[in-house]
């Protein structure tokens, strides 16, 4: 008996694990031929994510329910695990079936053990009822356009394994074969009673454990060719999750000696990097990027769940042309159509919310990349922006003489070759530099910072455009190319610190300019205005006035500077907040160059406008100069009074 | 010693700047030939500005614009000549051609030079940002490539005859061929079409809705002009996007640009640069387009700009 148990199990572990290497080797060869990215160093803060986000599943509880649900299934299937081994060895023989000196044996024999075992059973049987619910009752928006019968047939297979295993136990306390003493067992023990102690019984304990394993084994088979696979990589792309600054884009090097490493972006799935390729294998569809992401929530082409599964299919059908050399077909428009790849505010929402660090904006900016350096094609309107950067220095094309213009009368220092570096250099960025509107913001800082005292400076027309609307356009050509003009302005002159009112140039200038020689300490105006507050340096009066602050994507999000500027707005007025604040707060519509671009259909600025109205605050502060303008377009455009100010502004209003 | 100018022409007469690349080279050369290249047809009148040796490349190619096909044969001309610089104009074909050879020859570019001192390096002042600023550059390379900003000097004519004509077809690639004009469809005719507008009227949020247009269109009707709006009102739906002027619209450059309920943010004044006079029409006093307007007009659109047309037609009867 016990030989024909061993062949039969051997046999079906033969098929189910044959499946499961034979996708699992095509998957693995996929990722060798990824592209290569760095992620090697922060090994320790790898390893912390691996013990929050993994472990201590952080980021699902940013869902409090849903997160719940999931944890109770992930954690249940932590405790059981060692139930399988007991299982695997209990088809074998029924009697005695473990060496009794193994540490799997003594495990069997504690209380405390088969206690967990039944308690997690139930748990994530209570997981699997929730999820469930959620899923047919409260039938969430993100869910849409995920495959719904292959997580329902999932939900069902670990219902199957956990309610075998609880019978399988049941069986064996009725048949007096429990290791552990069967008071232990809340749930299996009470269930024994369901059972007799004759043949019937016998039968049953034997199509108990039989049907747990299989149900495992399936499982097994199954899970590389689903959406499932995450369980196996999931904690791999965790890993390998960006540790750096998640404002930071990952430069290409068009200095590439070996020419297979040469990238343009990505053109066809060849071009992924192993990471990408990833990411799109750990994609649960479980569409909480698609519930935070402005574009979609404008009813716009994009969602970011929708864009990784189209990469993840379009990978999975050219797979095997991949590992072949054959011919390949483009990923625009065959794994996403143009529109989704320019709907994209590069606000971060995305990557911020999902559970197995999935990097949504990487993938959306290297097919920019490839659409923009080498096929020439994106939205007509941006042509402007992108020529006035790369031949005017800024993106309206003003003349770059005029650049300090807003400073005369001020008493700025204009640093000119040769002159002594100052204390602060304030890149002045070119919306505060030329705008009118938001030139009020560069007037105020300056104002402050030479009221406190500071021996600052600006570069006046020695200053250009970081390039940020270029690289997040995917013109990474001329991206780089003012990166290493700014780096040199910078390095000659000596500067050490640089404050930005702008979040879009601090995120470059802190993040990206240190990948080509340009390393300083940068902080942003809030940041350093509150620092004078603090310091008593600036006193300023508080006003009575409600203010509700607007997070910028680039400060909160990709930079997490969220307390300085609440610093400041507390000591003006009465702080309001809206529910989409701090690292989870909602674009103002003009990042990823969407400034210089046409939005189709409804308005994210408008929605982000009527959210701050909502509040019933008279003032919405702002720390950038294009969530400026876009929400001072959207206040007036949805008809509020409410008045839109940099919160530089505000403190300088206080302090007169 | 000699300095080749690639010369461009259209349809067999050069054009002004290529007339102004040679004067350039010719001051560059000082005294040593000039030799140029023209593809396709031989270009008229060389001889007047100093041409010893016109080279002229034929290939089936040169009947429509292939940039990297005439590059190439700038690069083999160049092969058998050993020039010590290449010139062009700094025109938009002019620059590619030459980005194209720069490439193939792997050597640096300077564009958009309004002066050159030969040497090595060679000293260039050249025009960046779009006009706003002057480089002065040294230029490290065995053959100097440079081009020529348009209008920066004056096309001088000297005594001279005409140059000795000499043809040959190159060898290309086919990288080279692959780029080339295969066709040109015209712009749809109808209407005054705003980008060519000698006038344009435009209103902003101010109109108020899509019949507050009506003031506007009858003016512009009046003026011979088109209609134009600001980005708040296609936003707003009130007329299509082919109507807005701004930085993501359409670019004009009108001889007389009336802007009525406009406050002219930075993406519209980036649409309405070009226009040689702004008239704005404004209730806002410190509306940003009173600082780039000539002339302004503080008051309702809707009382103003009917008493401008009432004016007009006064006038005219």
């Amino acid at each position: 008996m016990i030989v024909v148990s061993a062949l039969a199990l051997a046999a079906a572990s033969a098929v189910a694990a044959g499946l499961f290497a034979r996708r699992a080797w095509f998957l693995v060869r996929l990722v060798r031929a990824g592209k290569p990215v760095d992620r090697t160093a922060d090994v320790g803060r790898r390893v912390r994510n691996e013990a929050t986000i993994v472990l201590g599943q952080r980021k699902l509880f940013q869902r409090l329910g849903p997160g719940l649900v999931h944890a109770l299934i992930f954690w249940g299937f932590l405790v059981l695990f060692p139930t399988i081994l007991l299982a695997v060895l209990g088809v074998i023989d029924r009697d005695g079936f473990i060496p009794s000196g193994a540490p799997l044996a003594w495990l069997a024999r504690q209380g405390w053990f088969v206690l967990l075992v039944d308690v997690f059973a139930v748990l994530v049987l209570i997981g699997v009822v929730a999820a469930l619910w959620i899923r047919k009752v409260q039938r969430p928006p993100r869910f849409k356009g995920s495959h719904l019968g292959e997580a329902d047939l999932i939900l069902g297979l670990i219902a199957g394994i956990v309610s075998t295993l609880l019978l399988w136990h049941a069986a064996r306390i009725a048949l007096d074969l429990n290791e552990a003493p069967a008071g232990w067992s809340p749930v299996s023990n009470p269930l024994s009673s369901l059972f007799g102690t004759g043949t019937a019984t016998e039968v049953l304990e034997r199509v108990f454990v039989w049907a747990h394993v299989l149900l495992i084994l399936g499982f097994l088979a199954y899970l590389p060719h689903s959406k499932h696979l995450h369980i196996a990589t999931a904690a791999i792309n965790v890993f390998f999750g960006r540790t750096r600054a998640r404002g930071r884009l990952e430069p290409l090097d068009f200095e590439a000696e070996d020419e297979a490493d040469l990238r343009f972006g990505a053109g066809t799935v060849a071009d992924l990097t192993w990471k990408q390729m990833l990411d799109a294998m750990s994609c649960t569809e479980c569409g909480r990027c698609q519930d935070v992401c402005p574009a979609y929530a404008t009813g716009k082409a994009l969602s970011p769940k929708l864009l990784i599964m189209g990469v993840r299919d379009h990978l999975f059908r050219e797979g095997s042309q991949v590992l072949a050399g054959g011919e390949l077909s483009p990923l625009v428009p065959n794994a996403v159509t143009d529109d989704v790849v320019w709907d994209c505010v590069t606000c971060g929402a995305c990557v911020h919310e999902c559970p197995v660090s999935i990097e949504h904006v990487d993938h959306i900016v290297d097919m920019r990349r490839h659409l923009v350096m080498v096929e020439s094609r994106f939205p007509a309107e941006a042509e402007t922006m992108l020529r006035d950067v790369e031949r005017g220095g800024n993106p309206w094309g003003k003349p770059q003489p005029e650049r300090a213009a807003w400073a005369d009368g001020l008493g700025v220092r204009v640093l000119l070759p040769g002159d002594p570096a100052p204390e602060v250099l304030y890149w002045v960025g070119c919306a505060a530099s030329f705008d009118e509107r938001a030139r009020a913001s560069a007037v105020a800082t300056a104002k402050l910072l030479l009221a406190a005292g500071l021996d600052v400076a600006i570069l006046g027309p020695r200053e250009s455009c970081t390039g940020d609307p270029a690289r997040r356009m995917g013109n990474e050509y001329v991206f780089q190319s003012f990166a290493r003009e700014n780096v040199a302005t910078l390095n000659e002159s000596g500067v050490t610190k640089i404050v930005a009112s702008c979040p879009h140039c601090f995120n470059t200038l802190a993040n990206e300019y240190p990948d080509f020689g340009g390393r300083y300490e940068v902080v942003h105006h809030t940041e350093l205005l509150a620092e004078l507050v603090r310091d008593g340096r600036l006193a300023p009066v508080a006003g009575s006035e409600e203010i509700v602050y607007h997070d910028s994507c680039y400060l909160a999000r990709h930079n997490d500077v969220i307390s300085a500027p609440r610093e400041l707005v507390s000591r003006i007025g009465k702080p309001l907040e809206m529910a989409r604040s701090g690292k989870r707060t909602f674009c103002c519509g003009a990042g990823g160059a969407h400034m210089w671009m046409e939005e189709r259909g409804s308005q994210i600025n408008e929605e982000r406008a009527r959210e701050a109205a909502a509040t019933g605050a008279g003032t919405l502060a702002v720390a950038c100069p294009f969530c400026t303008l876009m929400l001072d377009d959207g206040v007036r455009q949805t008809g509020s009074d409410m008045r839109v100010a940099d919160v530089s502004v505000l403190l300088a209003e206080a302090l007169e | 010693m000699s300095v080749l100018v690639f010369v461009e022409h259209d349809g067999g007469e050069p054009t002004e700047p290529a007339l102004q690349a040679l004067t350039f080279a010719r001051g560059y050369a000082s005294g040593d030939p000039v030799h140029s290249l023209a593809v396709g047809l031989e270009p008229d009148g060389l001889g007047a500005y100093g041409v010893g040796t016109l080279h002229v490349a034929e290939h089936d190619v040169f009947g429509s614009y292939a940039p990297a096909a005439v590059a190439q044969a700038v690069v083999e001309l160049a092969g058998r000549l050993l020039p010590t610089a290449v010139i062009a104009a700094g025109t938009d074909a002019g620059n590619e051609v030459m980005a194209h050879v720069a490439a193939k020859l792997d050597l640096p570019l300077a564009a958009n030079c309004v002066e050159a001192t030969p040497g090595d390096p060679a000293r260039v002042t050249r025009v960046r940002w779009g006009g706003s600023l002057l480089e002065e550059a040294a230029l490290h390379a065995p053959v100097k490539l440079l081009t020529v900003q348009p209008h920066a000097v004056a096309a001088i004519e000297v005594p001279g005859e005409g140059p000795a004509v000499e043809r040959f077809a190159p060898v290309l690639g086919d990288a080279d061929l692959t780029v080339r004009v295969v066709g040109r469809t015209g712009e749809s005719a109808g209407g005054v079409s705003l980008s060519d507008a000698k006038v344009v009227v435009s209103a902003g949020r101010g109109a108020g809705s899509p019949e507050g247009f009506a003031g506007v269109e009858e003016l512009a009707g009046l003026l011979g002009g088109a209609v134009g709006c600001s980005r708040a009102v296609t936003m707003a739906g009130w007329r299509s996007h082919t109507d807005q002027v701004g930085q993501t619209g359409t670019k004009i450059a009108p001889d007389l640009y009336i802007a009525c309920g406009i406050s002219g943010a930075t993406q519209h004044m980036a649409g309405c640069k070009g226009a040689k006079a702004i008239l704005a029409i404004n209730v806002d006093r410190d509306a940003p387009i009173l600082s780039s307007a000539d002339y302004a007009v503080i008051g309702d659109l809707h009382e103003v700009v009917p008493a401008i047309s009432a004016e007009i037609r006064k006038a005219r009867s």
